[in-house]
């Protein structure tokens, strides 16, 4: 059995990807409702399917699954090929390593979702291979599941690791150590430095520097200026679809899907730079424009806007993303969709690099966490965000391993509350594993507080609350 | 001060020492990580205070801002911060250990802020650049400690203090050495006792008190243990916990810790010919041996088999309190490569300062002394 079917979370999830990879998109789209309505897919396979195969996500999900494809898809052709297959995290900019004709970036966590939304199992037994070896359960589970089969079973394996994660992320940052150490892959790093104003900023380009020349030693080739060029005009391009996405997002009612955060994500750490990623921007441009010339919105009216003020849930698509707006809840992004592009100038091959430090800096988690302290940066972009997307309120999904987040939450809560007047919903799960928190839960948790609360704050004056400050016994501070 | 003393002391947050300091018009500011080169605060005449909890388990007021995901002994040392035992500290010094103890310090500013407060910046991997920053970053907390205290520091006066430093680490090598011995001089509860006393009294009586424990214990030996033991991994301050394993046979005759041997081993580098803070940069980051470090592995693997060598150790007991990332991945490593190696190791992932934690602990000592077998 084990033979005939491979048991790693790449190898099997390629088998399917393969696949949409070659259908064209058309037929994908047909073959994919055909399959949820005879309900031939396992029923968590089939939560995110009909989350995409929604027909007011169908067409861009289908794009947004073909892109996901061709990424693995040339993963793997690309080490067939003799080229260096590097794994990233999350918060490196792929584009860096798309540079290269010789390499080709895979993503920890992106690996992870596409195990939890595509197999059988979703992903679990990954996780419990991880385990098996006696890692702690409070790592995260984001990448833990992807580096659980690699540590577990025959699957697929890079060429080389990249950590971005040292000085923005603990626990993300020690798993891929131990993957790359376990294995021994060679490891790269670009360290977040424990400043964030000019000095380190500064610093942080010369590690990016660094980090390029070891690349192009391990993959024995120097960066073309040329390819380099085409990769930055289409980052510029996908920069600029962001920003209309985000305008787009001020509209009440959203005219942009609630799954389309996922998507514009999942574009960023993956394709980034290439054109795949670029057109699935532009179809959630178009997407996005009909919808708000059309007045659409999935429900009768919108009820609250909220925004997330780090991850998301994603081990259920259809009971999260398309749940809530049914429900007239808007998604209007989370954490990891605040990366802030910038328009990169390609007049020289140092301006490039220079534009590549300054998108790595911005990357999600990067941006917001380390440096000078965990909660300030975090806290001004999660305060800019939900003024100018108009949010009704916050809500901190609680991922269990996000201890930096974890740790200063009680200052986002405070400065929300103060700053923006915003409530902060706090809520405890694994954003990856159904078994922490399911789904169910989850929903009753944001109707009741959306109901009591944000709902309410509209329509009722709030007193202030009296509260003692601690040790001081006599200060007094409103809530 | 004999062992006794210095057992009883080392119990207290604000010892008797550091009270006299205090009653006399002394500064004293608190430092959380073994990456603070202390010898700048010694050099203004101010002292510096290894932040601990004690085993404190009453985590009350702390929890209304960390949350149960975050490292109990850093909701511990915040608990003391704001209940208000921590009032005696003039300043903190802050660094970047891990994202625990950061979110540790920025609530306890953020609810209770201190007169003076510097954010020690210290990068995660050591290299060329990073040095330079780190040198650069010295030069900051230097600053910022002469502006705060009013002084000048002089590099004749942190070449005293640095100095006076690699004295006090030659002598507690020495209490190491006498407990790594055949017939050793203390437990490991005791020692731990003193590393919590040297790190919380004025550096003029710190000298003297380790030369009288040295002298008083020369001849001592202990020989009613089971095994000899190496204890590792996150910051353990809990002299209690120590004395839990002990009372099962396992005699702790060294460490990997950070309340214990990581702190003083690293030798300083450089001469008084060069800049005393290029030294100190160089001897900090160069040896912090700590999982907070990337890209070092191998060192911090090659630091815990020396001292199973110079130990003569039977086993391995390798700690992490729940939820500490960077110990509870590294355990992990140290465990696989040691039972390569043949070194007998037990794991365990513990809360800090929970009683209802030492009887588990306690059986999985025993049965880890009994997979041992006796030794002696």
């Amino acid at each position: 059995m084990s033979k005939l079917m491979p048991e790693g979370l790449i190898d099997r999830a390629a088998i399917q990807l393969s696949l949409f990879d070659r259908l064209p998109d058309p037929l994908l789209s047909g073959a994919g409702s055909a399959l949820n309505s005879l309900h031939l897919l396992p029923d968590e396979v089939l939560s995110a399917t009909q989350a995409l195969w929604a027909p007011r996500n169908r067409e861009t999900g289908v794009k947004f699954l073909k892109m996901v494809a061709r990424w693995v898809v040339e993963a793997r052709k690309a080490a067939k090929e003799g080229k260096k297959v590097i794994l990233v995290p999350f918060n490196f900019p792929v584009e860096v390593i798309h540079a290269f004709e010789g390499a080709f970036p895979l993503t920890s966590e992106v690996l992870s979702t596409l195990g939890v939304v595509m197999l059988r199992g979703q992903g679990e037994r990954y996780w419990d291979m991880a385990m098996g070896l006696g890692l702690p359960d409070h790592l995260c589970s984001s990448n833990t599941i992807e580096l659980g089969s690699m540590l577990g079973s025959d699957d697929f394996k890079p060429q080389a690791i990249v950590s971005s994660a040292p000085g923005g992320c603990d626990v993300n940052a020690k798993i891929h150590e131990f993957v790359a150490n376990y294995y021994d892959i060679p490891h790269f790093f670009l360290q977040k430095p424990p400043e964030a104003s000019g000095r380190g900023r500064e610093l942080y380009s010369v590690y990016m520097r660094n980090l390029i020349s070891q690349l192009e030693d391990f993959i024995g080739e120097k960066l073309s200026e040329e390819r380099l060029r085409e990769l930055t005009e289409n980052t510029n391009r996908a920069t600029e679809l962001y920003h209309e996405l985000w305008d787009l997002h001020k509209a009440a009612p959203s005219p942009v899907p609630n799954v389309f955060s996922l998507f514009i994500y999942g574009a960023r750490f993956t394709m980034w730079g290439r054109k795949e990623a670029t057109e699935l921007m532009e179809q959630m441009v178009k997407v996005a424009k009909q919808r708000l010339a059309e007045k659409a919105y999935p429900a009768e009216k919108e009820v609250a806007r909220c925004l997330w003020a780090y991850t998301s849930y994603y081990y259920d698509f259809l009971g999260f993303f398309n749940w809530m707006e049914e429900q007239g809840y808007t998604h209007l992004g989370d954490g990891l969709d605040l990366y802030f592009p910038q328009v990169i100038d390609t007049s020289s091959m140092d301006t490039m690099i220079e534009g590549f430090a300054e998108s790595a800096w911005n990357m999600p988690m990067t941006r917001q966490v380390g440096a000078e302290t965990m909660s300030k940066q975090w806290t001004e972009d999660v305060i800019y965000a939900a003024r100018e997307l108009n949010a009704d309120c916050v809500i901190y999904c609680g991922h269990h391993s996000c201890k930096q987040t974890w740790s200063v939450v009680s200052i986002l809560r405070e400065e929300l509350m103060k700053r923006a007047g915003l409530p902060l919903l706090i809520l405890q799960g694994d954003s990856w594993i159904k078994r922490m928190t399911p789904m169910s839960v989850i929903q009753q948790e944001i109707d009741e507080f959306v109901k009591n609360v944000v709902v309410k704050k509209g329509t009722k004056k709030r007193r202030p609350r009296k509260r003692r400050k601690p040790g001081t016994g006599d200060e007094k501070e409103t809530g | 001060m004999d062992l006794d003393t210095i057992i009883s002391e080392s119990k207290k947050i604000e010892n008797s020492r550091l009270r006299e300091w205090k009653d006399g018009g002394g500064k004293v500011v608190g430092y959380i990580c073994i990456s603070t080169p202390v010898e700048l605060l010694e050099a203004a005449g101010v002292l510096p205070y290894r932040i601990r909890a004690l085993g404190n388990a009453d985590t009350e007021m702390a929890d209304v801002r960390l949350s149960r995901f975050n490292c109990s002994f850093c909701r511990s040392c915040l608990e003391l911060g704001l209940n208000g035992t921590y009032d005696f500290l003039d300043g903190i010094i802050e660094t970047n250990g891990c994202d625990h103890l950061r979110g540790m310090v920025e609530n306890w500013q953020h609810a209770r802020p201190s007169e003076f407060f510097h954010y020690l910046r210290v990068p995660h991997i050591n290299d060329a650049d990073s040095k330079n920053f780190f040198e650069d970053e010295l030069k900051r907390y230097r600053q910022a400690i002469e502006e705060h205290f009013d002084v000048s520091l002089l590099e004749e006066d942190i070449w005293v203090q640095a100095r006076r430093q690699e004295r006090v680490r030659d002598k507690l090598r020495t209490v190491y050495e006498m407990r790594e011995r055949t017939g050793p001089a203390f437990t490991g509860a005791e020692v731990l006792s003193i590393f919590l006393l040297a790190t919380a009294i004025p550096a003029k009586d710190l000298e003297e008190i380790l030369d009288s424990v040295i002298e008083e214990r020369k001849d001592h030996k202990i020989s009613d243990y089971r095994a000899r033991l190496l204890f590792a991994g996150s910051a353990t301050d809990e002299v209690e916990f120590v004395k839990a394993i002990e009372s099962m046979g396992g005699l702790v005759v060294t460490d990997a810790l950070c309340f214990g041997s990581r702190a003083f081993w690293p030798q300083s580098a450089g001469g008084e010919s060069e800049d005393p803070i290029k030294s100190l940069a160089r001897t900090y980051l160069d040896n912090l041996l700590c999982p907070r470090m990337f890209d070092d592995f191998k060192n911090r693997r090659k630091y815990v088999d020396e001292a199973i060598k110079r130990a003569n150790v039977d086993g391995v007991v390798l700690v992490h309190n729940k939820f500490c990332d960077v110990h509870g991945v590294d355990n992990v490593q140290l465990r696989m490569g040691l039972e390569k190696q043949g070194v007998p190791v037990l794991q365990l992932e513990k809360d800090y300062g929970a009683k209802a934690d030492i009887g588990r602990m306690k059986t999985r000592v025993q049965a880890f002394l009994e997979r041992i077998g006796d030794t002696k």
